[in-house]
């Protein structure tokens, strides 16, 4: 059996060699290293959930550290990438996830022996509902926000009647995109609006208060409205195209905001790294 | 070598369609009428004919290409100089090379265009029906095939479209992806309307309509397309139905407006769509394309998109040209190995090999021994060797006046002793 240490830098290390065939055989219209990619990906992601899943919970009784928090998002990322890779039988959208790992796996690096202060009486139910629903969410809208990203480049080519260059030719069709983005943000309004309901639940007992105008709960709310309002027109109103993926992009980079700078450098309930 | 290969043609590019019209072979390729027999100094023949070109291979021995171009001018009722003026002749390397590049469509008018392919295999086989191919032929045209898979699959030459109809259905794969959800709506008649149409339909589109202003043409076109004909009037009622629109009507006035698009995508709950308006002056009002999920090509639009396309595959051309070069050498290779000299040089090394190897095996396992035993043993070998070499060798030497049959019986012995080295791969890998 191998350590967490190795685990985490074999895993590490299939992210980045799936990010780099899939990079370079997506740049350079290689489909062969499109596939070497996908299999690494796949690789990486059995290998993290071997690691989670004999490790993670004897780890939690000592703290989880902030580095840990990042790669679990990783690991919700490849999950719900790989699931919609699959269910859409689309090889771009079982790539997209490899190097959003690898990133967050990057990020996680400084932050490996920071410790997040779990209340002992919430540890167990804590993770299930409140944190996992949100890494869920969240994963789902980094999908989203590269699937809104890609949607918007190329359909700024096909309005401007440009010529698709490259590895544009090789892209998923904007029906495509579309319907990634909006699969994802439909799927992840209602388990980000589940862990922030259980984050405010359990806020009363914790701090006294359900809202106690904390930086991360103000941030957290106005995200929730925010990813609200898209789902309302997404489901209602029949958005499609650019206007959702613009609003996803924006909803993803609050959301990065809010873990990178609110989580880290504001004085929060949130702030979880012990020194 | 001993046979040499001629490739003589014609094509688009050497003769005008009045010279291609007049010595075309299309009538002459087959068993009946075949245009190019294997006689006299010609031992294998091929006959490509199709509207921007004439091709005939052929290999043998002697003045092969002043043969075939005297069947090839009989054949037409011409003598050799009436067509001398517009034909290429190719020699071995440089014939390879050309029937390798018009296999992958490098030399084609229309660049990367895929119908060659199918031609030259229909030349083929015509040919192998004849029984006018034999060990050179059949190994160049198989080649040929590869060569143009590995053009067609290593670069782009043929991956983008060429033509208005193909690239608007390119553009909709684009915005749609799979066409089995879609459908269409023509208004107008017109020939690249029509044409787009049915690009659409073999995409596997679900449902076209037709809608023109003499409803009698529009039934017509409908049940050309397996569509539905829509009067003109109501057009704008039906788009909230489909997704492709191409127009292509003589109004003078715009046939759809932006205040049109603007309901029906509402009704369409934004669902995107797709205008190719192929008509001049234009049927749609340009400020559509400013629609969110709306995207509109004009006639210009498209012609753009098949020059820069066309850019590309001159591009991946340069590529192509290279993959064939590689190909040529390797063939260049297997011909030389064709030469009678070499391959009675490759079976005695391979038998005086395999004895060498044997016998120090043996000895090996024997152990220590008598000295006397092993020049003995050596000898022994030898003469075996020589032995059991004289036969194949006496069959390669042949008949020395029968040139046409060298190659053959050289590709024979090749093949049996295995002198390509396909077993022995095979046997060590297994090992």
């Amino acid at each position: 059996m191998t350590s967490p240490e190795t685990g985490t830098l074999l895993t590490l290390g299939l992210y980045a060699l799936a990010s780099i065939s899939g990079i370079a055989g997506t740049a350079l219209r290689l489909p062969f290293w499109r596939k070497v990619g996908c299999g690494l990906a796949v690789a990486g992601f059995i290998v993290q959930t071997l690691i989670l899943a004999t490790g993670f919970h004897t780890s939690l009784p000592g703290g989880l550290s902030i580095g840990a928090y990042f790669q679990m998002i990783a690991w919700f990322v490849m999950l719900c990438g790989l699931g919609i890779g699959i269910k859409m039988r689309n090889e771009t959208a079982a790539l997209f996830p490899a190097p959003l790992a690898l990133l967050l796996f990057a990020m996680s690096a400084p932050y490996l022996q920071s410790l997040i202060r779990v209340p002992e009486s919430l540890k167990a139910s804590f993770f299930a509902l409140h944190i996992g629903t949100l890494f869920l969410s969240l994963a789902l809208l980094a999908l989203a926000c590269v699937a809104g990203l890609l949607f918007i480049v190329l359909e700024r080519r096909i309005k401007s009647k440009q010529h698709m260059q490259g590895f544009l030719q090789d892209m998923p069709a904007l029906s495509l995109l579309d319907k990634l983005n909006a699969v994802t943000t439909i799927t992840g309004f209602p388990l980000y609006t589940l862990g922030l309901a259980a984050g405010l639940l359990w806020a009363k007992p914790v701090y006294g208060a359900s809202f106690s105008g904390d930086p991360k709960e103000v941030i957290t709310i106005g995200i929730w409205l925010l990813y609200a309002w898209l789902f309302h027109n997404r489901l209602i109103n029949g958005w499609k195209g650019r206007k959702p993926a613009r609003l996803a992009i924006i909803i993803f980079l609050l959301s990065l905001f809010s873990i990178i700078v609110v989580n880290t450098l504001m004085d929060t309930h949130h702030a979880f790294i012990r020194s | 070598m001993d046979c040499e290969l001629y490739l003589v043609g014609l094509n688009h590019r050497t003769a005008g369609v009045d010279v291609r019209e007049r010595f075309a072979l299309t009538n002459h390729c087959d068993k009946e009428h075949w245009a190019l027999p294997c006689q006299g100094a010609i031992s294998e023949a091929l006959i490509l004919s199709t509207c921007n070109r004439v091709e005939l291979v052929a290999s043998g021995c002697g003045d092969v290409a002043g043969q075939m171009l005297h069947c090839w001018a009989t054949a037409r009722n011409a003598c050799s100089d009436d067509l001398r003026p517009y034909v290429y002749i190719h020699k071995n390397l440089e014939a390879v090379r050309h029937l390798f590049s018009v296999a992958s469509s490098l030399d084609s008018m229309v660049l990367g265009e895929p119908q060659i392919l199918g031609q030259l295999k229909t030349a083929y086989r015509k040919a192998a029906d004849n029984h006018s191919t034999g060990v050179i032929l059949n190994r160049l045209l198989h080649k040929a095939f590869s060569v143009a898979k590995r053009v067609r699959t290593e670069t782009a030459v043929a991956s983008s479209a060429v033509s208005i109809s193909y690239a608007a259905v390119e553009l909709a794969k684009r915005i749609f992806g799979e066409m089995h959800d879609q459908s269409a709506m023509l208004i107008g008649a017109g020939e690249m309307a029509e044409l787009a149409a049915t690009h659409l339909l073999q995409a596997g589109i679900k449902e076209i309509f037709v809608a023109n202003r003499t409803l009698a043409r529009g039934q017509e076109l409908a049940a050309q397309f397996k569509g539905t004909a829509i009067p003109f009037e109501q057009l704008v009622d039906h788009l909230s139905r489909v997704d492709i629109i191409i127009t292509s009507t003589g109004s003078v006035e715009p046939v759809i407006r932006a205040r049109d698009i603007r309901a029906v995508l509402k009704a369409r709950k934004n669902r995107p769509m797709f205008f190719i308006d192929i008509a001049v002056p234009r049927d749609i009002d340009p400020d559509v394309n400013g629609l969110d999920n709306v995207y509109l090509y004009d006639i210009d639009d498209l012609k753009e998109v098949v020059e820069e396309n066309l850019a590309t595959r001159r591009d991946e051309a340069t590529k192509a040209a290279a993959i064939v070069d590689e190909e040529v050498e390797a063939f260049s290779q297997w011909l030389t190995s064709l030469n009678v000299q070499p391959t009675i040089v490759e079976l005695i090394n391979r038998a005086e090999n395999m004895a060498q190897a044997e016998l120090a095996r043996t000895l090996k396992r024997l152990g220590p021994l008598d000295e006397s035993v092993r020049p003995a043993l050596e000898a022994m070998l030898h003469s075996l060797v020589r032995k059991l070499n004289h036969a194949p060798i006496m069959y390669l030497k042949g008949d020395e006046s029968a040139h046409d049959q060298s190659p053959a019986r050289i590709s024979l012995i090749r093949r049996i002793f295995d002198l390509e080295g396909k077993t022995c791969t095979r046997r060590s890998s297994g090992s």
